[in-house]
């Protein structure tokens, strides 16, 4: 069990220097996965407290079973944004500039080379065709729309919402 | 839905594209329904590995107080936090909609359930209890809504993926409904839109949610 586990654990009863523990050793990631997604330092603090109060509150819902820690701690705090993102109307497309010239893409699937889950994902993203495999890197990571991956790909909405439905059928079978 | 329809619903919630009323009903489903909570859990393990393409940042100082001062009750000091109330076990569209609710937990069935609905703007505070198959609607403060508009009351049970039409909210506030085919329950979400006149032409909602709450389980009282 890794350490975040264990601290999880200890969470569930009700510890909170196992909590503060847990954000010392994990905030830096998940601010970073926050920032992903939210781009705005202030909005991203905000996604950080919302999720630790959840992790605080439901931390007994943490079956190691179902996946690692850190995973579930990076879920906790992706949906936070997400709803964060969603809040702000995510719905209307934008130009984005904050989101620059360099979203995660292909070539920064190398970091994902580290495990050997991470090294079959990759395996299985690189069989996807370009366009399919940027909108779920845009929507995972960066927590963009439809309507917004729509806008950065210059593809039409519909075609959008099918080929990233097909991705993740593809990932899916992929994966079995 | 088709086990087809459930899964690419669980896969898009985790890869984050469901619009905020779609990832409510989604959450509700999670709660009622295990397999479908499976299903995202499954999504989370598939799609997991993606969290290490976001560059790790320090979060800034004074953080981890202010996770704390909320756990022990204190008055979160919230930047840029816009609503003044506390919300307790809603999701993104309850907040989205500018509102927060109050869900008063009651003994259990057959005891009524009950929520009130509050805004922290100037709208109406809605009472909603459930009893016996009715659903009651009560504004605690009436006021209209923009002029040409009307406020049309839904109820997403457990499980469904569509909001049942209630009917529409008259101007007293008041409205007294037993919909046939559902029944109140814990867990099933009430929540007011904002229709064009006569109420929605397509049966589901169509405009911004004013108003959304959750009739809870009771854990006691």
């Amino acid at each position: 069990m890794s350490d975040a586990a264990g601290l999880l654990t200890r969470v569930a009863r009700g510890d909170r220097a196992a909590l503060h523990a847990l954000y010392q050793l994990q905030s830096v990631r998940l601010f970073g996965v926050a920032m992903a997604i939210l781009r705005d330092r202030d909005a991203a603090a905000d996604a950080l407290h919302d999720g630790f109060v959840k992790i605080a509150r439901n931390a007994a819902q943490f079956d190691p079973a179902r996946g690692a820690a850190e995973a579930w701690l990076g879920s906790v705090i992706r949906h936070a944004a997400l709803d964060i993102a969603r809040r702000r109307g995510r719905e209307i497309p934008t130009d984005d500039a904050a989101l620059g010239d360099t979203p995660v893409d292909a070539a920064q699937l190398d970091a994902l080379a580290t495990g050997e889950e991470q090294a079959r994902l990759r395996e299985c993203l690189a069989r996807l065709p370009e366009k399919n495999r940027q909108g779920i890197l845009l929507a995972f990571v960066h927590g963009l729309s439809h309507p917004q991956v729509a806008a950065r790909l210059e593809l039409p909405l519909g075609t959008v919402k099918a080929w990233i439905r097909r991705g993740l059928l593809a990932l899916r079978e992929c994966l079995a | 839905m088709s086990p087809q329809e459930r899964d690419e619903l669980a896969a898009e919630y985790v890869l984050g594209t469901l619009e905020a009323r779609e990832a409510e009903a989604a959450r509700a489903l999670m709660v009622g329904d295990a397999g479908f909570a499976a299903l995202v859990a499954e999504w989370e393990r598939r799609l997991a590995p993606l969290l290490a393409l976001a560059p790790p940042e320090a979060p800034p100082p004074g953080l981890w107080a202010r996770i704390e001062a909320t756990l022990s009750g204190a008055a979160p000091a919230r930047a840029g936090w816009r609503f003044p109330w506390p919300v307790f076990g809603l999701g993104a569209s309850a907040v989205a909609a500018g509102l927060a609710a109050f869900i008063l937990l009651r003994p259990p069935t057959p005891g009524p359930l009950m929520t009130v609905l509050l805004t922290s703007q100037d709208q109406s505070a809605f009472l909603v209890e459930a009893e016996r198959g009715e659903i009651r609607l009560a504004a605690v403060n009436p006021r209209g809504v923009e002029a040409g508009r009307v406020m049309q009351l839904w109820a997403l049970p457990q499980g469904a993926t569509a909001p049942t039409s209630l009917g529409l909210v008259p101007e007293s506030g008041r409205l007294s409904v037993t919909p046939r085919g559902i029944r109140p329950e814990p867990g099933m979400l009430i929540e007011i839109t904002l229709e064009p006149p006569g109420g929605s032409p397509t049966g589901r909602p169509t405009g911004p949610i004013l108003f959304i709450g959750r009739l809870a389980a009771a854990r006691g009282s």
